[in-house]
């Protein structure tokens, strides 16, 4: 920071440069806090973990027991230990003995992307529950027809209002708040819905991930589904040699028919290629890909679901992570495989992620730093951070007794946010040097509890 | 501060980020294209140098600025980028000699991450398509159709994702570019791509490379025939074509800007980080290359843009120094040498620190700013108006008028300072010993009160008296000839120049006298209605001593009339309106253009543009100067000619870019002022005020005065003592790379007089002064300097050592009274309750000055407070403290004295990255003390907010001009701010009505200027960051308001009309607004 601040003062680093860097030599850091602590309020595994997106301030968790809590990140609620380590307290629990609280486990738990005025809760015990913060009473209910698995909004919408569920169901359904009904039902896949996320580039597109294996792309202005992914599609980034040009012309005349301007539009164009390759069983996939494409119909777009049967991971997708910049998707499978994809494209970008094991019977909560450099992954007991372009492992967080549920990462404060079955939350985040010979008492402490608490 | 502000530049920005030469004016004039972050200059090439054309703002801040010329054009347009992703592409109207904007829009995409390493905007050669890299992972085309115009533009995938360059490569049937990047592994390779328009996607292109040099990070197309494309590395430079590869090594150094020589691109001039200029040669056979040469020229300021000009001359724009004009010699000089510094061009960014000063005591702040970065660090001096170095000065009171005659016609300089008092009239004149001495002209009557005086042709002395015109020969000084005004009458006013006498006489009469040798003719008499107030025949036209134009202000009907000369035929009257009559009146011209100024008995001053073939009177204009009668004057410096208008605000007139410009001159109460160029005192003035008579020279006439003081060392942290009236600064230097200690760092005390070191303490190796501050401590009288600093070692990432150091200040050295080891670097000091309070690194401490047992002093730690990432800035009042945090905004805290602690108060939870707001934004915030929860009294409000599109490095308290209590702008705060850029400016706060009222007339203004390039005022002012863009609130642009004045009078009275408030009375309000800067 001493640097970059010296040369941010002579205007050699442009302010983008200059924050990135700053952030990502905070990020390279991060470690269990030795200053902040959260106590935790639930007596359930943590299934879902969400700090707000207005002012990074307040973190919202549920749990198996079905308690939501909110947590003041910013402010402590008490200082322990020479004011070294800032405690911070729930300001608020709702749990089971709550009128209009959840009677099984919470498996989602979020702001309203817009402000902090409301939250949404999504619960085993079929229903989803719209809460106004202030008075912690239930505004909204909307009933699902089996559990519900995960539950999203989209942050950048400015014309609709709508939670995307993903349930026991097979069809995805969209809670529209304004109206309070549902305001479209999503047909595609052939087991229930572990994971969405929407888009980050485009507020009318939805991404789904199934237990069927299948990610489906949504955009929820038309009919079915328009794209599936394939994870034995992987041609980026490879391009007509210049020689061949006249040859490929040809191919990429149809190509051409579709608009560049709007992404999702764009997204199109691979499909076709995806078209034919029926991949039933996995082990065929290879050969049918290389299969010359032989008839090429044009097909209406809602009838491509019926058709596709491409998967993205072997088994069960439990998680589902759209980066900032809306161009790549990253996404978990019981198949304790991590893929990364090109949204644009559709291509699996082949990167190979040193995962070793990743929990398959219940959805995962990934979370990508803000510059898509790192990803963070709850892997079993521990979480860690990949490279998102090399797969390798940067950091491994152990801290956790048991199995690790979601991760939430804080780009403005570079904490990361983990919850897991141990019931605890816990917070990683760069260290705080302490500077001054008074508190040097304080530090030796915070360090001698850490060490016994957490190492192993 | 109030909620109200009202932000201006007080001056511009001078760092220079681009430049680029073409036809853009005309198909065969050179232009020189500058830009300088949020403006662009134009200058022409002329034989004898630049020549500025137009100097526009523009809203946004300028990332490429490329010419270019589509395909029938005869002429260069301009292409414009801007950071916030607007473009547009300007074109010149010779016609209207304006610039017009040809195409316009906006290139932001939902999709993808800002680059990193800043925006490229690249042009084909062949003018197929523009191409921008905005976000990585993406290449936007703009594409060009037939005509010239271009289309809806596309994106393309880019894989590579750490991309430093892209260009276009010349010679290719299909637009192609090279693309310069970086890989996982940190190696780094180029790679072509074609661009297929057909298509909207890359095809692979002709060659590629891998693994380069790993600093290498900037490309350079060649132009046919040769082709391909140049790779600068650090440590090498590489030539690569599809057909050929050349390397040379060079000697490490980053390359940092480069201009093309030759047309057919044999040969490039590179400027590297350490202001070295270097010739590249690419040696070829035909349109074989066979080699490159490389070649050391000399040394300029550190480059930014070079830009070949023609002839050997070169312009080089810089970022860190001042930007030079330079000429390439054949020969080279004693240093061995080719360059030769033809110009240099003020440069005040990076302003890193600065202080405010009232150097000479008179209620006017000067800047000191540390300005300059590495070799051209350097101190300036920056003071409003323009100053008088006093050179001499006698006691005379009561003087009535002053002139200056010389010995001989044909002598250069003057002799003679005549000084007129109410019953006498005595004569000056510099003596052997260069003394000013009472002499005599025998001829001229010295009994009475000289009316006037000049020198006339033929050797002769022209003295005009209440009863009579003398012409005394300045030879002899004997009267050779006298004209006697008719009896009963006597001569109230008169003018001449060399050969003709005006006079007016009471009654209306207006005589008019030529000049022979030895003769005065009376060739014209005529009666006026009213009495004459003031003449003037100062000659404008083509003679240089002969008027055909008098202008005379009337009594009784307020007017200035034009009679043409020797008939005295009215031309033309001008009621000048309202009950003030004229006192001076002058006739003068500026840049070619023909002026009548007159100033009234108030202070105002009116001026006209003059047609001199017809007499029309256009674009009249009134401002005020001060409160009493003004006496108008022309003098010459520097071969330009300049109006006094003396005053009790004396302030000098003069023209740049045909506009007229208004600056104080740093005196008060001018009553006379007459141009004395004599030997001993070349070039100067004769001012008589307030019972004193001073002979000095005046500073360049600019509006903001600049003096350099050229350290040789990076200058960052600046305070004045007043008590011991020193400077103290913090600076490093930098000796030869190869050095072990390559970096040296002191604290260096300074005269605040000359500005010369007079005492220097090293600090140790690796210790950076991070901070300094002039301040005492209670119980203790004497000042200090206190200094903190930050032990930065090479294999630390952050400092975790520093110390605060107190000096004191004896005989002129400073002298270390006390030292406090500290756990990081000292970011910030203040004086707070007679205690200094420190920010070191996360942390803020406050210490108090404690007496030892013998009667030493030193720093003991009282509290402290903590919870911060990096506690960059830190500014207290009374009890509370204001922490600006590195990224987590501002912070209100407060210091208990019963406890002596420091607590939190208040904080603002936007995360808002504070370098002094990390994008380019102003805002500011309010405590919330009404609020009804402790939750909301524990947030600060955010009030006002405001793109400023600068990077502010400090504000401070003070203010540039001098306060004068009759001002109503005399009781605004004002707090200064200085940038990356080179800008200062200024941010007052405005009482509330005035606010409104001026908001009001921004929107107004907003509609009537329209940007250069189409773009919005609005959008340009939004408060942009990350996460939010919202209007600027509470923030008025004083730049765009205060561009009011330059507007015709159609549109400032349409302006009115809109406002419903007088044009005059606009005028007025938007001048006082002027004064603050």
């Amino acid at each position: 920071m001493w640097k970059e601040t010296r040369e941010r003062e002579l205007g050699k680093l442009h302010p983008n440069l200059f924050s990135n860097r700053i952030r990502k030599t905070r990020l390279s850091s991060i470690q269990l806090s030795n200053h902040k602590e959260i106590v935790s309020s639930h007596r359930g595994s943590i299934n879902s973990l969400q700090v707000d997106l207005t002012e990074g301030r307040y973190l919202i968790a549920g749990a198996s027991d079905a308690t939501v809590a909110v947590y003041d990140v910013q402010r402590a609620t008490d200082y322990v230990e020479g004011d070294q380590i800032e405690k911070h307290k729930s300001i608020f629990v709702i749990n089971k003995q709550h009128d209009h609280g959840h009677k099984y486990a919470i498996s989602s738990a979020m702001w309203y992307p817009v402000d902090t005025g409301l939250f949404i809760t999504g619960s085993y015990d079929h229903h989803i529950n719209v809460w106004d913060t202030n008075t912690t009473q239930v505004v909204m209910n909307f009933k699902m027809p089996g559990k519900v698995y995960r539950t999203a909004m989209s942050s950048l919408a400015k014309s609709h209002m709508l939670i995307a569920s993903g349930t026991e169901d097979v069809q995805v359904r969209l809670c529209d708040i304004a109206s309070g009904a549902f305001s479209h039902t999503l047909s595609g896949h052939r087991d229930s819905v572990m994971s969405l996320e929407w888009s980050t580039s485009s507020e009318w597109v939805l991404i789904t991930g199934g237990c069927d294996g299948a990610i489906r792309f949504w955009d929820i202005r038309r009919a079915g589904c328009f794209c599936v992914l394939d994870q034995s599609h992987s041609q980026l980034g490879r391009r007509p040699p210049l020689l061949q040009r006249s040859a490929t012309n040809k191919v990429s005349t149809s190509k051409s028919s579709s608009s560049a301007q709007s992404s999702f539009e764009k997204v199109r164009a691979p499909q076709k290629k995806v078209v034919n390759s029926n991949a039933l069983k996995p082990l065929a996939v290879g050969r049918i890909s290389n299969q010359p494409k032989g008839v090429r119909q044009r097909l209406h777009p809602g009838m491509l679901s019926t058709h596709d049967r491409a998967t993205a991971h072997y088994g069960v997708v439990t998680g589902l992570k759209v980066t900032e910049d809306g161009m790549y998707l990253l996404s978990a499978g019981s198949d304790s495989r991590l893929r990364l994809w090109d949204i644009e494209s559709g291509c699996n970008t082949l990167v190979n992620f040193e995962t070793t094991r990743l929990q398959s019977s219940k959805a995962i909560q990934m979370a990508v730093s803000r510059d898509s450099a790192l990803v963070f992954v709850p892997c079993m007991a521990t979480a860690k951070a990949f490279d998102m372009w090399s797969g390798q492992t940067m950091q491994t967080f152990r801290g956790h007794y048991e199995n690790v549920n979601c991760c939430w990462y804080s780009s403005q404060d570079q904490e990361l946010y983990t919850g897991s079955n141990d019931r605890q939350i816990l917070v990683w985040s760069p260290p705080k040097f302490t500077s001054d010979e008074t508190n040097q008492r304080g530090k030796g402490l915070s360090i001698a509890v850490d060490q016994d608490n957490w190492s192993d | 501060m109030s909620v109200w502000n009202y932000v201006v530049t007080a001056h511009k920005p001078t760092n220079v980020t681009h430049s680029c030469v073409g036809n853009f004016t005309g198909p065969q004039e050179l232009n020189l294209i500058i830009a300088k972050c949020t403006r662009i200059e134009i200058h022409l090439l002329m034989p004898q140098g630049l020549q500025p054309m137009l100097d526009l703002p523009i809203y946004g801040r300028i990332a490429t600025l490329e010419l270019f010329r589509p395909h029938g054009e005869t002429q260069d347009l301009l292409f414009i980028a801007t950071e916030r992703y607007k473009f547009c592409v300007l074109q010149w109207d010779a016609e209207a000699a304006e610039v017009i904007t040809r195409a316009m829009g906006d290139v932001s995409d939902r999709i993808g991450r800002p680059t990193d390493n800043g925006q490229i905007g690249i042009i084909d050669p062949d003018c197929r398509l523009i191409g921008l890299h905005l976000y990585d992972g993406l290449f936007k085309v703009i594409p060009f159709d037939n005509k010239g115009q271009l289309k809806e533009a596309f994106n393309i995938r880019l894989e590579e994702l750490q991309v430093l360059d892209i260009k276009f490569l010349y010679g290719c049937p299909k637009p192609t570019i090279v693309v310069l990047y970086q890989d996982n592994k940190d190696a780094r390779h180029v790679k072509t791509y074609e661009v297929s328009l057909k298509d909207k996607d890359f095809v692979e292109g002709p060659w590629s490379q891998n693994n380069l040099d790993n600093g290498a990070d900037l490309l350079i197309p060649v132009p046919p025939p040769l082709c391909g494309v140049l790779i600068i590395g650090e440590e090498t430079i590489v030539y690569c074509s599809a057909s050929a590869f050349k390397a040379i090594p060079i000697r490490p150094s980053i390359t940092r800007a480069y201009g093309r020589v030759d047309a057919d691109g044999s040969r490039y001039l590179l400027g590297d980080h350490n202001g070295f200029l270097h010739l590249l040669v690419i040696t070829h056979e035909k349109d074989k290359v066979t080699g490159l040469k490389i070649e050391l020229l000399g040394e300029t300021s550190i480059a930014s843009t070079i830009s070949y000009l023609d002839n050997g001359v070169v312009f080089v724009g810089s970022s860190s120094g001042d930007s030079q004009l330079i000429k390439l010699n054949l020969q080279p000089d004693a240093k061995g040498y080719y360059v030769e510094v033809l110009e240099r061009y003020v440069n005040l960014g990076p302003i890193v620190d600065f202080c405010v000063v009232d150097l000479e005591r008179q209620g006017q702040g000067q800047v000191v700013t540390c300005s300059g970065a590495y070799k051209d660090g350097s101190l300036r001096i920056v003071r409003n108006g323009i100053g008088i170095n006093e050179q001499a000065s006698v006691e005379l009171q009561g003087i009535k008028g002053m002139w200056s005659l010389r010995s001989a016609t044909e002598d250069p300089y003057d002799t003679f300072l005549v000084v007129s008092f109410i019953s006498e009239t005595r004569i000056l004149a510099m003596n052997l010993e260069d003394e000013l001495e009472e002499t005599e002209i025998e001829g001229f009557c010295s009994q009475v009160e000289s009316l006037f005086c000049h020198d006339a042709v033929y050797d002769q002395l022209v003295q005009v008296t209440s009863n009579s015109v003398r012409l005394v020969s300045s030879t002899s000084r004997e009267l050779r000839h006298e004209w006697f005004a008719p009896a009963g009458y006597s001569v109230n006013v008169a003018t001449a120049n060399a050969t003709q006498v005006l006079l007016a006489t009471g009654g209306g009469h207006l005589v008019y006298l030529e000049i022979g040798d030895g003769l005065l003719t009376e060739v014209k008499h005529a009666q006026l209605e009213y009495d004459i107030s003031c003449l003037d025949i100062n000659p404008i036209g083509d003679r240089p001593n002969y008027s055909q134009l008098a202008a005379v202000g009337m009594w009784t009907d307020i007017s200035v009339r034009i009679f043409s000369l020797p008939d005295l035929n009215l031309i033309k009257t001008e009621h000048l309106g309202g009950e003030i009559i004229p006192r001076s009146v002058l006739l003068c011209s500026f840049d070619g253009i023909s002026y009548l100024l007159c100033a009234l008995g108030d202070g105002h001053l009116l001026n006209y543009m003059l047609n001199t073939s017809t007499c029309e009177l256009t674009n009249r204009k009134k401002v005020s100067l001060g409160t009493q009668p003004i006496t108008l004057r022309t003098f010459s410096s520097k071969n330009a000619t300049h109006v006094f208008a003396a005053s009790d605000r004396p302030t000098v007139i003069y023209s740049s870019n045909k506009k007229l410009l208004y600056s104080n001159v740093n005196l008060k109460d001018v009553s006379h002022m007459c141009p004395f160029n004599s030997a001993a005192f070349p070039d100067s003035l004769a001012i008589a005020k307030e019972g004193e008579l001073t002979i000095g020279t005046i500073d360049d006439i600019q509006k903001l005065h600049i003096r350099s003081i050229p350290l040789g060392e990076h200058a960052r942290r600046i305070c004045h003592q007043e008590q011991t009236q020193t400077f103290a600064i913090c600076s490093l230097k930098y000796n030869q790379p190869s050095a072990e200690d390559h970096e040296m760092h002191f604290i260096r005390l300074l005269d605040d007089q000359t500005f010369e070191f007079i005492s220097t303490y090293p600090l140790d190796q690796f210790e950076w002064g991070c901070s300094i501050l002039s301040c005492s401590f209670s119980d203790d009288s004497n000042v200090y300097y206190c200094v903190g600093t930050a032990y930065v070692m090479p294999e630390e990432n952050e400092p975790t050592k520093g110390r605060i150091l107190v000096f004191v200040v004896e005989d002129g050295k400073l002298q270390l009274m006390a030292e406090k080891e500290t756990k990081g670097a000292v970011y910030s000091l203040n004086a707070f309750n007679g205690k200094l309070l420190a920010a070191i690194n996360q942390k803020i401490q406050l210490y108090k000055w404690m007496l030892r047992d013998d009667g030493s002093r030193e720093l003991q730690s009282e509290c402290g407070h903590h919870g911060h990432i990096l506690a960059l800035y830190v500014q207290t009042r009374g009890d509370f403290i204001v922490v600006g945090d590195l990224m987590k905004s501002i912070s209100l805290l407060i210091y208990k004295h019963e406890e002596g602690a420091i607590e939190e108060r208040a904080r603002d939870y936007n995360s808002n990255w504070m370098t002094a707001e990390n994008n380019f934004n102003l805002f500011t915030v309010r405590k919330n003390s009404e609020g009804a929860t402790d939750e909301e009294r524990g947030r600060l409000e955010v009030v006002g907010e405001y793109h400023l599109g600068e990077f502010v490095n400090r504000f401070r308290h003070g203010s540039l001009v001098m306060r004068l209590p009759d001002s109503d702008v005399g009781h605004i705060p004002t707090v200064i701010f200085g940038t990356v850029n080179g800008v200062i400016g200024v941010i007052a706060s405005l009482p509330y009505e005035q606010y409104i009222f001026l908001e009001k007339l921004q929107s107004i203004l907003r509609k009537v200027i329209k940007g250069v390039g189409g773009l919005s005022h609005e959008q340009w002012r939004s408060f942009y960051n990350e996460k939010k863009t919202v209007d600027a609130k509470n923030f008025l642009d004083g730049d765009l308001i205060e561009s009011f004045l330059d507007l015709g009078r159609n549109r400032t009275e349409e302006i009115s009309k809109a406002m419903g408030v007088p044009v005059e009375e606009l005028m007025k309000r938007v001048e006082e607004l002027t004064r603050l800067h």
